[in-house]
């Protein structure tokens, strides 16, 4: 019985059925692609997470303890695959004299490394010239001294004397900041900058040298076991960084105090594992919606066969088929629309996975492996449930109590409206966003070093509001503007109806109940491509401001400290090929009463060409305004937010700051005059920092040297313009470009790729969309085939029958669409405030990708006239036989 | 036979649905005429062919043997209401229009401005004194309140030949026999030719011609009739 009604079901009605399939296919692979997102982002962030770091782990041996007995211990430690002795000695300072000068730094530090460990960390020295062995120094450390492969360095060692080495070669250390970190000490406690002056010599002489040393001083040297540790990592940073973390105490645990772990490789999945909470937000920000939209489209669009639906189930029921048979075949109906649309849901997402992610991988780990396409696949089921189901328990109850009468669509007001729940979600979401998007408040919480993080779920209720709430709005002036301003609907519909205007207008008014639920649908899923591709767009604008504020512009040229680099240099920059202007950055420092800060010296009316200036890296004016305000004003000045308050400065005040003269090497006192503040500044650290004209500055000082260039490049082939600059310039500066400052952003979720996710989420809602335009014309399709076959029997033509299906399609695509890119507008709005973790600083405008929002209304505006003009030719079937089907 | 008055006339006329195994012949070679000012009952059984014919009388269904026409009528009746008048058997009305606009449709259709058809249809309702359903929509309309505004619908626009199949069917008796009187009431004002199917000999008996089918053969007439010619019996 149950095959026949299936097999009848099939060939009698497969428009419904095979849409309500469609609806739950598309919601499945919305959820799965977006899984397999989710953990393909979380893989390739621990992959950089411990790719990224040069030595796992740093070893500090403690003082009395024997190097060789903790590096038999380490080595036998699980996962650890090499461990390597490493020396550490301080010199009081290095000397060398080439082409008849002298000249000296102050302190630094001597590494004593053996011969295999550039081969065994190939991420901590970088060859730059001269050979691979022997005496290494420091590049920064090489230009202080203006040596070259061949010179002789003498190094100063404190109560001993001096010992002479030849360089070898000069390197790179572009880790230094972990090679040097105080092992064991708090984040607070590490020194704010590595040493300036870097020596790496063989550890036979190190021995040698640190031999005398340690008879004066000990407490100068010391002793590390670096570590590289089995890469093989589970998929999730933050399963990854609990083994490792783990591993690492236990390695203390067996040293029993002989040696201190120093964890970098922990230290980088700890960042990675909050990128990865931020992943997880993101993904049910921008994807439950979708996900959401797909499974109220297939339920409306099976609600739409209810009719038809009705009458079959009346039948069995005459022919003696009993409430439990076709219960029966309810359900099997339902079960089978749910695992057809979610085995051919999975197979979708499993070929969109391997298209936009490379992998058809459902999960990183074996757990989620099952859990995601499982996950999905039951969503589908019950979209299916609900969608066969409901409709068909409701149907059989109103036949039982039978008032199983002709249906038309003006059913009463929907109860919501009655208590304003539209309002009241609206006012909710607008207290949820407002508490949310408070200063202080943060949606992802990773302590460091602690193993649980913390997502603040009360975020999600301010959008999910949002679009329940605004909705909800959207029906209720829809059905408003229907139902009660009859001359505007007769005006709107008369381009397409002539003189049955009125009339249409009239029908339209009593089908509001259709058209206002078709036409939230449709905007809902305008609504969702929108928001999610301005956020999107947004996002990818905001990456490359972050990166190219840390970096300062598209390639950056760093010349060393104390360098007397003009800004004529700029001229050999710019004669680059790729070089589109250069921007000279000085860089000095200056005390302001006792603090010492950084200080900029810009040309204010050129520096916007090279770098990106955004308005929220200022106060007291936009980004133009106070570049204009420095040009004006010779002595003008930017500070900080934190020195305003300190000295109770108001704009236009007289602050006086100490500056080095270059010719006395004396601090003189500089008046400048506050005009407005500086939080962010392309290349300028974090906390507080001056920004001033760098002519004014020269003028004061006597000194016109560059701390940097800023290269703009347009944006385009960073690279090969960075490896330009190298040949050209050699090792007297530091070139670095965009790519290099992406790629280290690794604080925020600026680093959680999110190519894959958009190109998923842009691709599905503008299936949906276009699903939305063509399916909401499947709502009141039974009552549009019955006027058409009574219009046409009254003699109505083709045009005229045209007009009327046109006049509804145009009502649900113009208030659609309006009330979509309204809503859409707002609601990536509101994605963005309270995804303010992922955006430091907060984007000063959304980025609205115009050709895809364009494309997307469209192809749904394509999808709905389509979709009426197909229904419109639909009727031309002899109107008697639709009249006696009814 | 045809001449001035004869508004439909079939000659030797069939109608088969579907073809090869599956073919239903409705219709068999029907000969008959209906002039104007006709007033006749189509009675017969359930399945031998009432409606088809009808609908064959107002060009909704072509003959797919023999031949008809319209002679007195300006063409081809099809999607003319203002020549055919149709109510058919089950609901006609557009249930999202009122009785006025359900009424008002024909003559907008037409060409009509919709204040001038508006004006037609209340006349047309007042005349039928259905007033009160005027405002109400199809779903608020008793079955019989239903068929007296379709009957409305058809005098508004003003045809020659009224074609009305079972309107009484779902009907009670009382019921039937007033949605009969609205339609005779409405033929005598536009002076127009009756057909009406049913199954319910009282009704029938109203009518001064009586026309029978069974098989699709249209047997029998009452013997006063002279618009009916058998020419199927041999
Ligand atoms: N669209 C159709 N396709 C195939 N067969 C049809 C179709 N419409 C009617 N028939 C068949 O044609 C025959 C005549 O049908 P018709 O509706 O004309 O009869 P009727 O006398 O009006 O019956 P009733 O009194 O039940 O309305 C029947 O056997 C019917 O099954
Ligand atoms: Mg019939």
């Amino acid at each position: 019985m149950i095959r026949i009604w299936l097999r009848g079901l099939i060939t009698r009605r497969p428009g419904p059925l095979l849409a309500t399939v469609a609806g739950v296919m598309i919601a499945v692979a919305l959820l799965a692609s977006l899984g397999s997102f989710l953990a393909s982002a979380q893989a390739s962030m621990t992959t950089r997470a411990a790719s990224g770091i040069a030595v796992d782990w740093q070893v500090q041996v403690s003082n009395g303890s024997s190097a060789a007995a903790v590096r038999r211990t380490v080595l036998a430690a699980p996962g650890v695959t090499a461990a390597v002795t490493v020396g550490y000695a301080q010199t009081t300072g290095l000397t060398a004299s080439t082409q008849g000068t002298t000249q000296s730094t102050g302190s630094g530090v001597i590494l004593g490394i053996p011969a295999n460990y550039a081969a065994t960390f190939p991420g901590q020295i970088r060859f730059l010239t001269g050979k691979r062995g022997g005496v290494l120094i420091a590049q920064q450390t090489a230009s202080n001294l203006h040596v070259a492969p061949g010179d002789t360095v003498t190094i100063g060692l404190a109560g001993t004397r001096p010992l002479k080495f030849i360089i070898a070669g000069v390197v790179d250390l572009p880790q230094a900041n972990s090679l040097f970190q105080t092992v064991g000490a708090p984040a607070s406690a590490q020194p704010t900058a590595p040493p300036d002056n870097v020596l790496l010599i063989p550890i036979a002489d190190f021995a040698k040298a640190s031999a005398a040393l340690s008879a004066v001083h000990p407490e100068l040297i010391h002793t590390q076991i670096h570590v590289a540790h089995s890469h093989a990592l589970p998929p999730d940073p933050s399963v990854s960084f609990v083994t490792v973390t783990e591993a690492a105490h236990n390695l203390e645990a067996k040293l029993a105090g002989a040696g201190r772990v120093g964890d970098n490789l922990g230290a980088s999945l700890d960042a990675a594992r909050g990128d990865s909470s931020y992943a997880t937000v993101l993904f049910l920000f921008l994807g439950l919606p979708g996900a959401v939209l797909a499974g109220i489209l297939t339920v409306a669009v099976a609600n739409s066969g209810a009719d038809r639906r009705r009458r079959e189930q009346a039948l069995l029921r005459t022919r003696g088929a009993s409430p439990r048979l076709v219960a029966r075949l309810v359900t099997a109906e339902a079960v089978i629309v749910g695992v057809v649309g979610g085995v051919l849901g999975l197979a979708l997402s499993a070929a969109v996975g391997s298209i936009a992610f490379g992998s058809a991988s459902f999960g990183a780990s074996v757990g989620s492996a099952v859990l995601w396409p499982l996950g999905s696949f039951l969503v589908g089921l019950s979209i299916a449930v609900i969608a066969v189901i409901v409709p068909a328990t409701r149907d059989f109850r109103s036949m039982i109590v039978s008032e199983a009468r002709a249906q038309i669509g003006i059913r009463k007001q929907p109860i919501w409206m009655s208590f304003y729940l539209d309002y009241l979600l609206l006012a909710v979401a607008v207290v949820v966003l407002f508490i949310t998007t408070q200063s202080g408040y943060s949606l992802v919480l990773a302590p460091e070093g602690v193993a649980s993080i913390q997502v603040n779920y009360w975020a999600f209720f301010g959008p999910g509001l949002l679009w329940i709430g605004a909705g909800l709005l959207i029906w209720r002036i829809a059905r408003f503007l229907l139902g009660h301003t009859p001359r505007l609907l007769t005006g709107f519909v008369r381009p397409v109806t002539g003189n049955l205007a009125p009339i249409a207008a009239a029908s339209m008014s009593r089908q509001r109940s259709m058209l206002s639920r078709a036409t939230v649908m449709f905007a809902l899923a305008l609504a969702f491509a929108g928001s999610t591709a301005i956020f999107n767009s947004t996002y990818q604008q905001q990456a490359e401001v972050d990166a190219r504020l840390t970096n300062g512009a598209d390639v950056t040229v760093s010349e060393p400290p104390g360098s007397s680099v003009t800004p004529a240099a700029a001229s050999v920059i710019s004669g680059v090929a790729g070089v589109k202007s250069v921007e000279p950055l000085q860089h000095r420092y200056a005390y302001v009463g006792s603090d010492l800060q950084d200080l900029f010296g810009v040309r204010a009316g050129s520096i916007a060409a090279a770098t990106s200036l955004q308005d929220a890296y200022f106060q007291e004016g936009t980004a133009a305004q106070l570049m204009a305000r420095l040009a004006a004003q010779p002595d003008a000045i930017l500070v900080s937010a934190e020195t305003v308050k300190d000295f109770q400065l108001h704009p236009g005040e007289l602050i006086k700051l100490r500056l080095q003269n270059a010719s006395t090497q004396k601090l003189v006192t500089v008046n400048f005059h506050y005009v407005g503040v500086a939080n962010e500044f392309p290349t300028a650290p974090k906390d507080s920092f001056f920004i001033a004209n760098s002519d004014y500055v020269t003028r004061m000082t006597g000194d016109a040297s560059v701390g940097s260039f800023l290269v703009n490049t347009g944006g385009q082939s960073t690279n090969a313009v960075a490896a330009g600059l190298r040949h050209k310039l050699g090792t007297s500066a530091t070139v670095v470009p965009i790519t290099a400052a992406r790629s280290s952003v690794g604080s925020s979720l600026t680093s959680v790729d999110l190519a894959g996710l958009t190109r998923v989420e842009l691709a599905f809602a503008l299936v949906l969309a276009a699903a939305a335009g063509g399916l909401v014309f499947a709502l009141g399709l039974a009552e549009r085939k019955r006027t058409f076959a009574i219009a046409s029997v009254l003699g109505a033509n083709r045009r005229q029958l045209r007009g009327l299906v046109l006049a509804e399609a145009a009502a649900i695509a113009v208030g659609g669409t309006v009330a979509g890119a309204g809503l859409g507008l707002i609601l990536s709005q509101m994605l963005v405030a309270v995804l303010t973790g992922v955006f430091d600083p907060p984007p000063t405008i959304l980025t609205i990708p115009v050709p895809y929002l364009l494309a997307t209304i469209v192809i749904a505006l394509g999808a709905i006239t389509g979709a009426a003009l197909l229904s419109a030719r639909r009727s031309r079937r002899p109107p008697i036989e639709t009249l006696r089907d009814i | 036979m045809t001449d001035a008055t004869t508004l439909f006339h079939a000659e030797r006329a069939g109608h088969t649905y579907g073809t090869g195994a599956t073919a239903v012949v409705a219709v068999r070679e029907v000969s008959c005429a209906v002039t104007s000012g006709a007033r006749i009952a189509l009675s017969g059984p359930s399945g031998s062919g009432k409606s088809t014919l009808l609908h064959m009388m107002a060009g909704l269904e072509q003959a797919t043997s023999g031949s008809v026409d319209w002679g007195a009528l300006d063409g081809h009746p099809a999607g003319r209401p203002d020549q055919v008048g149709i109510i058919f058997q089950g609901v006609s009305l557009i249930p999202s229009l009122n009785a006025v606009e359900n009424v008002a449709l024909p003559l907008v259709i037409g060409g009509m401005s919709y204040d001038e058809a508006q004006n037609r249809a209340r006349d047309a309702i007042g005349r039928l004194h259905l007033e009160s359903l005027a405002a109400k929509l199809p779903d608020e309309l008793s079955g019989g309140q239903a068929q007296r505004i379709a009957v409305a619908r058809v005098l508004a626009a003003g045809p020659k030949l009224i074609l009305a199949d079972e309107p009484t069917g779902q009907l009670d008796r009382a019921a039937g026999i007033h949605v009969v009187d609205v339609l005779v009431e409405a033929a005598d004002e536009l002076g127009a030719a009756l057909v009406v199917s049913t199954h319910d000999p009282a009704i029938a008996a109203r009518f001064a011609s009586r026309w029978t089918m069974h098989d699709g053969i249209l047997a029998s007439v009452s013997p006063h009739d002279d618009d009916f010619t058998d020419r199927t019996a041999s």
